[in-house]
């Protein structure tokens, strides 16, 4: 079987700023078709990897190869095969919906004869039809999101680079847009896509969690969620500041998290430590409405990864 | 160079222009409104400047006196005092701009031929209505003093006539006869109005790194040249309506002759455009925000524009070093060329120099501005 060469491919990526390694050794291979998310915390360098990857910074040490071609050496070449999106708005405010996406496609040296098509297509995909004269700035957020999805489309790009495109944006808006981004992906396009939001990253094939510029894992949803060590239970304690603070000092217990009034609460062995946690509640005047087990998610599994890196490092 | 590029730029940075109010007003309307305020406050005729009298000699001839300088609208008689404190005190409080101190053998001394016996006091705070008086004083003085030694000596009789002949300068200015600041001002001062769009672009070219949009626009295949002139050209439209505006509103506002071709002004202010608009390029090429981008191109387009291209103060008067600035200031160049089309109404055979210089440094500023410009963020 012949081996598909990967469209993105680096190899110890690096890039300094003046006082720090945004991006530190980034060796990373992304196949065609793949729908890839990129997490971590704030600053961990998600960002400054999508500029380099669309050729918007220059590489202080390593290589990469993007859709075949060398980022230091044919970056006008690759700006013909990628799509890019900024993390913050960056369209021009004051031209109409279908003005900014003329403007792009002229850029992108949209054939003229398949521009009005692409256009009108482009605005039925985004539901942008019947506000293509309505100025880009007087858009709702989601509006503008997939204005800017859409612009980033008009030259059919094989390779999408999206920087935290939902931030901001409401859930229902947030839903639909990935509903496009996986039809895109249905119809061949790789995706690099950075998100805080661990249940976007969830419909991603692979995720690549980066700290502090490395990249510490590399994997599908499936098997990051593996990674997490121990068993979940969930709790919705009454006074969950002081359930919390309980549940803390008690033995077999790794972690406690908290989601709004529920305590997702990490133990080595969830048979053994229920029964002990239910015990010392009680005895310590803490009623407890509700406490069972629960499948980790990607956010346990992401927490749990920075906090084992966090005390792995300080 | 990609022509359709080229003209997807120039158009989106037109739209830009006329429907971002606050970029209409700075390249549309600044430039006439700091026209007006410049030429108006500049060059006012100074008028009924009030002055103060000390008079220590009460006699008819130093009354006399200061009837006759004070007589017409130029110096108006605030009030006579009588000690030196009280013109101190009305200096300080702002009622005259100057005092006349009149000695105590004012009437003696003038008659026996010994002198005049007269002090001015004048603001230094405020030297140019000083200064008017003094002028004023002096001029009335010297008509005061003939007039007097002419009726001296037709009352001593005998037909005799004064022998000796005040020297008669006559000072004859060409171009501008009345020697009216305005008039050489105001076509010095447009090349300063031709500042603003130059400011503009610098500022749309912050706007775009702040904004954003630079980032996406450098993701396209456009080309950097294609970027910066497709900016650069709606602003050198802009820069020649107000080429066409400025000159009508010197004419027909501030009576300013237009003695040379139009079509040559034209041209030789497209070609200053081209280079003014280079120095806002670099500056936008160089600063990451507008306010930065704002303060740069005060100091290096405003400030020296007024002080070192010589609308105010002759470039001959300058120290050598300052005297090289200035002639890389594209505003020394296009003051020469905008006095000479105006006022001396001179040709093409003339300017030429200016023009080329022009030239040299528009393709100089641009060049820097294509060089330092890339296609990457920080």
């Amino acid at each position: 079987m012949k081996k598909i060469p990967p469209i993105i491919e680096t190899h110890a990526l690096t890039r300094d700023f003046k006082k720090t390694r945004a991006v530190d050794s980034l060796t990373l291979s992304i196949q065609p078709g793949e729908l890839f998310g990129l997490v971590g915390p704030d600053g961990a360098g998600k960002t400054t990897t999508l500029r380099l990857l669309a050729g918007l910074l220059d590489i202080s040490s390593g290589s990469a190869q993007v859709a075949g071609y060398d980022l230091a050496r044919q970056p006008e070449a690759i700006k013909r095969q990628i799509g890019y999106m900024a993390q913050q708005f960056s369209l021009y405010g004051e031209l109409s919906v279908s003005e900014n996406l003329s403007f792009f496609a002229e850029l992108y040296d949209v054939p003229v004869g398949k521009l009005q098509e692409r256009t009108e297509r482009l605005l039925t995909f985004a539901s942008l039809t019947e506000f293509k004269d309505r100025r880009a700035a007087q858009l709702s957020g989601g509006m503008q999101k997939k204005l800017a999805l859409a612009c980033t489309l008009i030259h059919h790009p094989d390779i999408l680079l999206l920087d935290e495109p939902t931030t901001g944006v409401d859930p229902v808006s947030r839903r639909e847009f990935w509903d496009i981004l996986t039809d895109l992906n249905l119809d061949g396009t790789t995706i690099v896509v950075s998100t805080p939001y661990m249940d976007e990253a969830d419909r991603c094939s692979r995720v690549g969690l980066m700290y502090e510029g490395r990249m510490v894992v590399c994997d599908t949803p499936q098997q990051i969620r593996a990674h997490v060590e121990g068993e979940l239970l969930e709790l919705r304690p009454q006074d969950w500041q002081a359930a919390h603070a309980l549940v803390e000092t008690l033995p077999g217990v790794l972690q406690v998290q908290t989601y709004g009034d529920l305590l997702h609460v990490l133990v080595d062995s969830a048979d053994e430590r229920l029964p002990e946690i239910e015990a010392a509640l009680e005895e310590h005047d803490l009623p407890c409405l509700d406490i069972r087990r629960a499948t980790p998610r990607m956010e346990e599994a992401f927490i749990s990864l920075i906090k084992r890196l966090e005390s792995k490092g300080g | 160079m990609s022509l359709r590029h080229l003209r997807a730029i120039i158009r989106k940075e037109i739209n830009h222009i006329l429907r971002d109010r606050a970029t209409f007003i700075l390249v549309m309307l600044a430039p006439l409104a700091m026209l007006f305020i410049f030429a108006y406050s500049l060059t006012v005729d100074i008028k009924h400047v009030s002055i103060a009298a000390l008079d220590y000699d009460r006699s008819s001839t130093s009354r006399a006196f200061v009837q006759r300088v004070t007589e017409g609208d130029d110096l108006d008689l605030y009030a006579y005092v009588d000690t030196l404190d009280e013109i101190e005190n009305l200096l300080t409080r702002d009622k005259i701009k100057a005092a006349l101190v009149i000695s105590p053998d004012f009437e003696r001394d003038l008659l026996t031929l010994r002198g005049m016996g007269l002090q001015i006091i004048i603001d230094g705070t405020e030297p140019q209505s000083g200064g008017f008086a003094v002028e004023q004083v002096g001029g009335r003085a010297e008509a005061f003093v003939s007039e007097l030694l002419a009726a001296q000596i037709e009352q001593a009789g005998q037909g005799q006539t004064l022998s000796l002949q005040p020297i008669d300068l006559h000072v004859r200015a060409l171009y501008n006869p009345a020697l009216k600041p305005r008039v050489d001002m105001v076509p010095g001062l447009i090349s300063m109005m031709l500042g603003f769009p130059a400011l503009s672009v610098a500022l749309t070219l912050a706007h775009e790194r702040e904004h954003g949009t630079l980032e996406q626009v450098m993701v396209t295949p456009v080309g950097r040249a294609e970027l910066l002139l497709g900016k650069m050209i709606p602003y050198v439209i802009v820069g020649l309506i107000n080429v066409i505006v400025m000159p009508v509103v010197a004419r027909v506002v501030f009576r300013i002759p237009f003695n040379g071709s139009f079509p040559l002004f034209f041209l030789l202010s497209a070609v200053f455009l081209f280079a003014i608009l280079g120095m806002g390029m670099i500056i936008g090429v160089f600063m990451r925000t507008q306010p930065t981008a704002l303060a740069l191109s005060f100091l290096l387009i405003f400030f020296p524009g007024f002080f070192m291209t010589g609308i105010f103060f002759p470039i001959a008067a300058m120290p050598e070093m300052m005297r090289m600035e200035a002639m890389v200031l594209p505003g020394t160049h296009y003051a020469v060329i905008t006095r000479g089309v105006f006022l001396s109404g001179v040709g093409l055979d003339v300017l030429w120099p200016y023009g080329v210089m022009l030239v040299g440094l528009g393709i100089a500023f641009m060049a820097v501005a294509a060089l330092f410009f890339k296609k990457k963020l920080g």
